[in-house]
């Protein structure tokens, strides 16, 4: 598995683009079920995240890990954001990322 | 953090010190280069701490006379800031080095610890952390690599999503064909009378909201009259043109009333923008004069 090749700036929507391939988005931790982490993405969806158990709840955890379906990260990193993190602009910069400025991330 | 130094304004970090007040970094006078010569703009715009992303640093292209030398968007780059995580920290006696990882590329960073601030510094931040390095871009046995200045952790996570926002807001401002350079700071108040002229296009925006992310065309602010005013002068054809333009000539191609083009040429020529020709009607931009 590549872990060193760029990740993807995605929100709910845009992840199905990934699929099989190496992502990073922000997601408000919100419960857990049998180990999986369910987090809300920065627009509205509600994301799986596997490998991500303990992260701390109502919190905002940035994951990079690779797609595995259209709701469903396999994290390799996870990071507390903290409680502070903005989530519309992240938003908006995934949008922007995967649109007219893509030559400038992947 | 700092000792007393007083830099961490809590959250601000780096911002404090490198670009406070918000600069942007001017446009240089050929924006889209690669003819004549191959050669890019030289100045101190060079000087300017750019917001890049490592991909961007990647495809950045080297300039001719010096392969150290790195275009990004037409512009010479020395002077960087990226934001990513960090790995492989390797602390040596007089230096620190690592790789950042900001999730678009992987870029190798040196960090001279040339005293104990430094080297606190450098202490300060670890494997996996979010970092933001401000250092010299160079080119170094054929690999792009970054001599950092500053390379402090990120406390406010919305830092991370601030610096891809402003390296998309820079790489649009330098790639926007706009070539009259500073003119645009010095343009931001326009007086009273070119207000009454620029009531009829003005969509009842504030004349200083001509916000640098929107394109001319949605605000009609009288400043961005002029803008489209003057991007008629800096039409490469018209730049060539000995004699230069006349307010006709201008008011015809923009469609706009000539009483009104000769009022924002007039304002332009008293900013020392344009100039006049061959009699009072013919005006030719300063720029590459």
């Amino acid at each position: 598995m590549d872990t060193s090749g760029p990740a993807a700036f995605v929100n709910g929507e845009i992840l199905n683009m990934y699929v099989g391939r190496r992502v990073r988005t922000v997601v408000q931790a919100q419960r857990e079920e049998g180990g999986l982490l369910i987090g809300q993405s920065t627009d509205g969806h509600q994301l799986t995240i596997k490998g991500a158990s303990g992260a701390p709840m109502l919190r905002y955890v940035e994951i990079i890990g690779i797609a595995e379906s259209n709701q469903t990260i396999r994290a390799e990193v996870c990071t507390d954001f903290g409680e502070n993190f903005d989530p519309a602009p992240f938003n908006g910069l995934c949008k922007l990322a995967n649109g007219q400025m893509k030559d400038m991330f992947l | 953090m700092y000792g007393g130094g007083g830099y961490d304004g809590g959250g601000g970090n780096a911002n404090s010190l490198f670009s406070g007040g918000g600069f942007m970094p001017s446009q240089s006078t050929n924006a889209v280069e690669g003819s004549g010569g191959g050669g890019f703009p030289k100045s101190r715009n060079a000087q300017t701490l750019l917001p890049l992303t490592i991909k961007q640093i990647m495809d950045a292209s080297q300039t001719n006379d010096d392969k150290s030398n790195f275009a990004v968007n037409g512009m010479e780059v020395s002077t960087v800031r990226l934001v990513g995580r960090m790995f492989n920290k390797v602390d040596r006696v007089t230096d620190v080095s690592f790789t950042l990882d900001d999730g678009t590329g992987r870029i190798h960073v040196n960090r001279w610890e040339n005293d104990s601030t430094d080297t606190k510094e450098m202490n300060n931040i670890n494997d996996g952390d979010y970092v933001i390095v401000n250092g010299g871009l160079k080119g170094f046995q054929g690999k792009r690599q970054v001599v950092a200045y500053s390379a402090r952790p990120v406390t406010n996570f919305n830092d991370v999503t601030h610096h891809f926002l402003h390296c998309i807001h820079v790489h649009l401002e330098l790639t926007r064909s706009k070539p009259q350079g500073k003119a645009n700071t010095a343009t931001g108040t326009p007086n009273q009378a070119m207000l009454r002229d620029g009531m009829a296009y003005n969509q009842g925006s504030l004349p200083n909201q001509a916000s640098t992310f929107s394109a001319p065309q949605n605000t009609g602010s009288a400043s961005d009259i002029s803008k489209l005013v003057l991007s008629v002068f800096h039409d490469p054809t018209v730049m060539n043109d000995e004699h230069g333009i006349s307010v006709d000539y201008v008011s015809k191609r923009l469609n706009l009333p000539e009483d009104a083009v000769r009022k924002i040429i007039q304002e332009e020529y008293e900013k020392g923008h344009l100039y006049a020709t061959i009699d009072d009607h013919h005006y030719k931009s300063t720029m590459n004069g």
